[in-house]
């Protein structure tokens, strides 16, 4: 057994992701408060590994590593876990980390804990906050053992803490990856022709509380009104009522608009993830405990139908 | 084709809940279909009726509320229901998962769907794990699902509209993000038609697997910051926030 | 008068006649038959007796179309008489010598007077008639009325489309005046010996064109052979209305207006399975067959109906007149298989079907007994169980009421919070004796709009210490809505848990703010054990101020009001008096609407409208009912402020958002009884010591 921190960084085309940093950051801290080191685990093939700040970097390599595969990854990174036993294996809470965090976790037989917002060392113990219950509820839980697993909401911590150039080691996949069930077919990228909402400097976006797919029309005549494009949460979008490039959250694209007005949106942590960073935040949303408000700049309560309408009239 | 859904049975999220000791007070709230299960039951109902064969829908029965969710996947198009009674709110997604598992296996399902995540997966999802224990290899995210021999043809998204397409051998778990169409209308007619007839088998949880998370606070989060509420009629706040707009060079 | 030959003649083609005319009302019968079975009628002969003098009296038509509906009169009497004329006519013919002019002077046996006036009344009948028949003609062919048309987005039968109708009316209408005008010119040719001055106008004609035999042959083959015609080609017309109307009012719905027959009939013959609704004609009952033979097609629903208004496909008459042509081409025509076409392909559009506001102003006004209303209800009810796709704001909220009990996805235990934050306590009545059980409804009890108005109901209620309660979150939607949207199941569902919880409750009334909760809870739950007493708040509250429990502090003068009628209050269920009685109370100043009481315009949100994603364009049901509201006031012009009085919590909303849509803010404002009675009992919201929000 080591006090060693593992990151599981995610990369996609050559390119790390944020939350990558972000843990690799956080995973120093709580190394140096365990006393072991954060190791950022690279799993691919020929990626360019020494962007970390982290005590050392592990690259894997190999050919059948290229493209993202929840088998091949999720074996390596078990048989490489099993090799080094550290104390903490951080994942995000990312479509690639959620395939493997919990899949792992049952595997060895060793505790996770999903939706984590922050880790802490007490008393020579791990402390991890979890946002579950779609952002209502905090849970502070320990996790017993001599290994733990934890996936991270991305944007839980600053990225900048984790940049730094380690040299990353490459060494061979530890374990066979032939016969495997799983084969990547293709990547998929974004339908062509919708407007690319991250580069947008204005958004309205909607949720949940827009009813149904014809009020999007409203939100439509407004966005229009403002300069804006329409955007909206994961729901919105699920039940077919705005095409997919239009999602912002976890599954979704992240933005950074100067307005992001939202309307009838609660306020998930996976939507949060993918906006909290607009430079005005306005949130339109009939119940007054939605965590929205807590992340919003200014909020109103009113009828997001009434509002919009009203705002019509005055643009 | 066998066709497996794994359900789960969560606190609604709908009303504020309340606390008790360090865990959800699971006596004050209401038990719901974890939304992504309603997806994932739609999936396995439409690949059912794309390549001809049965869904059985299973979940531990948390809180001997189970049945109404069961005859509402019956109604939606599902072959077969089961239920684990366990009789414990507080059961863990590990230990889910494995009494899920344990019965699953006996069913030796050509595949299995699962919702991608629930609210309440403190310990990670159901999916996964399920894999895991039954050794089938696991994709979550999974928003398209085409069967032909023997292979699975999966969409995955990460995100942004980016994704891959995977061909998985079967037997696999998929973890639904959401299914092809939306998910279809139950006649209530027909759930409680399917209420008076439908039999539901009981089994009794087999299996022990702990979260191992020792549970200290269960809190609302404190906010660190607060929106500045607008108030007044909707005419009202529609103008404040206009002129907030225009001060800004927004509008 | 006829000669032998003649004689031959007239017997051999009545006996054809009757034959046709035979087969024609026995085809109509066994299409009826094929119709399931209708809910049970009580005192048939007494109901068809009452519907004969009804029918009389011309009460029904008089409901709307004033003048028309005089005109038809004349049509109506005239033609009763003219059954009566040719008869006497076949007898003029058949038997030697038989006439009755000049008083029938011949015929020792009858009072001349009796078959003077008779003559009279019959020669003044026929001016009636063609009277009355050329102001149909002109109004159908020269003035072209557009109450006699369809939009253009309705779904029509193809006959009709190619003027079917027209034709079947000029048909009947040169009938009338060839029938008519011969009869008066064979009566003028028989008048030998001059003017007989109880025939006025046949004698001007004899003045003109002199009598004569060849005449009389003449006309009178012209007039009986057309009678030949046109009895048989009448069972193949729309004009069955003549013989079908009276007894189709005679078996027209005797339950209370605000209940829906069920989904399935009560009695199914044996080793027949009903699925719930219609899918196709036959799935009908047969009394609603029964219905398109006699409807005459005179739109007089379309009139009336707010999806017609609104622009949507929907006209209640083109459902009967294509349920009509259909049966016509299945039954008389080739194509029997017809009867298989689904309604929604043959009948109504499915996106008329989900047009419907479930206001039931068709069915009100329909001078014949038709529910056009209650087949779409049935269409709906099929199309759901059938999984037809939905709108998917239709889909959320039937979700929502499936797992919430509510339409607005909030969940149950929130039901109640607004009674929480009062500043004094409302007891639950699942726990405590109450002797009024307060059924909030959902929009009442959620929408952050109406809520100040349901904590206001209750502030008064509380200040006239009446002792009342409400369920919390035990209390779910009544389920009327969702009945008239088709969901019978979760209708039966909703119903259950509600019974549930009245079980748990001890109390002597219900008490509704929600005139649609008001209705089914009155009118439906009975047939599912639940025989309460319920009023509507309005009730309530008028008896509170008759027993001195609440007394006006202030008189409201200064107000200009006018009321509106909610469907489900008004129309259905007759509670037009209370309201206007406290207004009256209060002392505002009021001004009727020329649509009041039964004749008022719906909102535009019942029937599951309020759920429906789609906003079609168009000027909105709601917003017509501001300005007429507005020129109301117009005609009686005030410094006074303005009000739009309602006492129904979705046109709590409809209107308010009408008001804004119309821009007509300064001059109207929208409000519930409740203000007005605070105002003048001088309840007020108590002031709050703390600031509204404050951060979490």
């Amino acid at each position: 057994m080591s006090n060693n921190v593992f990151v599981i960084t995610e990369h996609m085309n050559g390119k790390f992701s944020d939350v990558s940093f972000e843990m690799v950051g956080k995973a120093k801290e709580l190394a140096s408060a365990l006393g072991g080191q954060a190791v950022a685990v690279v799993v691919g093939s020929g990626v360019a590994a020494n962007v970390f700040a982290s005590d050392s970097t592990i690259h894997v390599d190999d050919a059948a590593l290229e493209q993202f595969n929840p088998e091949a990854y999720g074996k390596v990174i078990e048989a490489l876990v099993k090799e080094k036993s550290p104390r903490l294996v951080m994942f995000g809470w990312t479509a690639t980390g959620m395939d493997i965090a919990a899949w792992l976790s049952a595997r060895l037989g060793k505790p996770c804990v999903a939706y984590g917002r922050d880790l802490c060392i007490e008393n020579n113990t791990l402390v991890v906050n979890s946002q579950v219950y779609g952002g209502k509820m905090i849970a502070e839980v320990a996790p017993e053992g001599d290994m733990a697993i934890v996936a991270v909401l991305a944007g839980s911590f600053p990225a900048e803490a984790g940049q730094g150039s380690t040299a990353a080691t490459t060494v061979a996949s530890p374990i066979a990856l032939d016969g495997l069930k799983t084969k990547f077919v293709e990547a998929i990228k974004p339908a062509g022709g919708d407007v690319d909402i991250t580069s947008q400097p204005k958004l309205v976006s909607i949720g949940r509380g827009i009813g149904s797919k014809d009020n999007v029309e409203l939100a439509e005549e407004l966005a229009q009104k403002l300069g804006a494009v329409v955007s909206s949460s994961r729901p919105v979008v699920d039940a077919g009522w705005l095409p997919r490039t239009r999602q912002v959250g976890k599954s979704g694209l992240r933005v950074k608009p100067k307005l992001y007005l939202m309307l009838g949106i609660s306020g998930a942590p996976e939507h949060l993830e993918g906006m909290k960073s607009a430079e005005l935040i306005i949130a339109i949303n009939t119940d007054k405990k939605a965590p929205i408000f807590n992340v919003a700049h200014y909020g109103a309560t009113n009828d997001l139908f009434e509002v919009a309408e009203a705002m019509l009239e005055l643009l | 084709m066998d066709i497996v859904v794994a359900i789960k049975h969560i606190p609604s999220i709908a009303d504020d809940l309340p606390v008790k000791g360090n865990n959800v007070d699971f006596d004050s709230v209401d038990f719901v279909l974890n939304e992504f299960d309603e997806q994932s039951i739609e999936q396995a109902v439409l690949v059912k009726e794309a390549v001809d064969g049965t869904v059985t829908v299973i979940g531990v029965d948390l809180i001997g509320e189970l049945d109404n969710i069961l005859h509402l996947a019956l109604a939606k198009g599902a072959d077969k229901a089961i239920k684990i009674t366990a009789d414990d709110p507080a059961a863990s997604s590990h230990q889910q998962a494995k009494w899920l598992s344990d019965a699953i296996k006996s069913l030796s399902p050509d595949i299995v769907f699962a919702g991608v995540q629930a609210s309440n997966d403190l310990d990670g999802q159901i999916g996964p794990m399920i894999a895991a224990y039954l050794d089938m290899p696991y994709i979550g995210g999974v928003s398209s699902v085409e069967i032909s021999d023997h292979t699975a043809t999966i969409n995955k998204e990460f995100s942004g509209g980016f994704g891959a397409k995977y061909a998985v051998s079967l037997p696999m778990v998929v973890g639904v993000q959401a299914a092809s169409k939306p998910p279809r209308y139950a006649p209530i007619s027909k759930v409680r038609q399917i209420a008076q007839t439908a039999t539901i088998e009981k089994i009794a949880p087999s299996g022990d697997a702990s979260a191992g998370l020792a549970f200290k606070k269960m809190a609302a989060p404190v906010a660190t910051g607060h929106a500045e509420m607008l108030t007044g009629s909707s005419k009202e706040v529609a103008a404040k926030i206009v002129e907030l707009l225009k001060s800004k060079g927004l509008a | 008068m006829l000669t032998s030959i003649e004689k031959i003649i007239f017997i051999l083609l009545a006996l054809t006649s009757a034959g046709f005319t035979i087969h024609g009302f026995k085809t109509i019968i066994d299409s009826v038959r094929k119709g399931r079975s209708a809910p049970e009628l009580k005192n048939v002969p007494g109901s068809l007796i009452k519907a004969g003098i009804t029918v009389l009296f011309q009460r029904t038509i008089l409901k709307a179309r004033k003048i028309l509906s005089v005109i038809h009169m004349g049509l109506f009497f005239g033609l009763i008489t003219y059954a009566f004329v040719n008869l006497f006519d076949a007898l003029e013919g058949l038997v030697p010598g038989f006439t009755l002019t000049y008083g029938g002077a011949h015929l020792a046996y009858v009072p001349t007077g009796l078959v003077n006036a008779f003559n009279l009344i019959s020669d003044l009948m026929s001016g009636a008639l063609l009277i009355a028949i050329t102001v149909f003609l002109v109004r159908r062919f020269f003035v072209k009325d557009k109450a006699l048309t369809f939009r253009d987005n309705v779904l029509l039968n193809d006959k009709v489309k190619a003027g079917a109708q027209s034709r079947d009316s000029l048909i009947v209408d040169v009938f009338v005046i060839m029938h008519v005008s011969a009869h008066l010119m064979a009566q003028a040719f028989r008048l030998d010996q001059g003017a007989d001055p109880f025939m006025p106008i046949a004698s001007f004609l004899n003045s003109i064109f002199g009598a004569s035999q060849i005449g009389l042959h003449v006309a009178w083959w012209i007039s009986i052979g057309w009678v030949m015609f046109i009895i048989p080609y009448l069972s193949r017309s729309k004009h069955t209305h003549f013989f079908i109307a009276p007894v189709n009012l005679g078996l027209a719905k005797q339950n209370p207006r605000g209940q829906l027959d069920p989904a399935i009939p009560l009695k199914v013959p044996n080793g027949n399975h009903y699925d719930p609704g219609a899918k196709i004609i036959t799935d009908l009952s047969w009394k609603r067959i029964l219905d398109s033979y006699a409807c005459v097609q005179c739109n007089r629903c379309q009139d009336v109906c707010p999806a017609n208004f609104y622009g949507r496909p929907l006209s209640p008459s083109a459902l009967e007149v294509n349920k009509r042509y259909l049966l016509k081409e299945a039954t008389f025509g080739s194509h029997p298989d017809r009867l298989l076409l689904p309604l929604t392909e043959a009948v109504i559009s499915p996106e008329a079907v989900w047009s419907c506001t479930t206001c039931y102003a068709c069915v009100r006004v329909c001078p014949v007994g038709n529910e056009p209303m209650a087949d779409i209800v049935d269409i709906r009810r099929r199309m759901i169980v059938d999984g037809a796709e939905l709108d998917s704001g239709v889909q959320n909220a039937l979700q929502s009421l499936a797992t919430n009990g509510n339409w607005m996805s909030k969940g149950k235990r929130l039901r109640g919070r607004w009674a929480k934050e009062m500043e004094f306590s409302i007891k639950n009545a699942t726990e405590e004796p109450v002797e009024h059980l307060w059924f909030v409804g959902d929009t009442a009890s959620f929408d952050e709009r109406v809520v100040p108005n349901t904590k206001m109901v209750a502030r008064i209620f509380n200040h006239a210490g009446l002792d009342f309660g409400i369920m919390y979150q035990n209390e779910s939607n009544a389920g009327n809505d969702v009945r008239r949207v088709g969901e019978e199941g979760l209708f039966e569902q909703l119903v259950e848990q509600n019974m549930q919880a009245f079980g748990k409750a001890q109390f002597q009334r219900i008490v509704t703010t929600d005139p649609h909760s008001f209705n089914t809870l009155k009118n439906e739950y009975p047939q599912f054990g639940g025989k309460f007493e319920v009023k509507h708040y309005t009730v309530t509250l008028l008896k509170l101020f008759e027993e001195g429990k609440l007394t006006i502090k202030k008189e409201l003068s200064h107000y200009k009001v006018t009321f509106h009628d909610p469907c489900y209050l008004g129309r259905y269920n007759g509670g037009f008096t209370a309201p206007r009685k406290l207004l009256e109370l209060v002392g505002v100043e009021f001004d009727e609407m020329p649509r009041n009481c039964e004749n008022s315009f719906c909102c535009g949100a019942g029937g599951g409208q309020i759920w429906m994603g789609k906003v079609a364009p168009g000027e909105r049901p709601a917003e017509n009912r501001i300005k007429e509201a507005l020129t109301t006031f117009e005609k009686n012009p005030s410094d006074k402020k303005q009000l739009f009085i309602v006492t129904c919590p979705k046109d709590m909303i409809m209107y308010s958002d009408a008001v804004k849509t119309t821009s007509n803010e300064s001059k109207i404002e929208v409000r519930d009884i409740i203000q007005l009675i605070a105002e003048a009992v001088g309840v007020e919201e108590p002031v709050l010591t703390q600031a509204v929000t404050s951060p979490a």
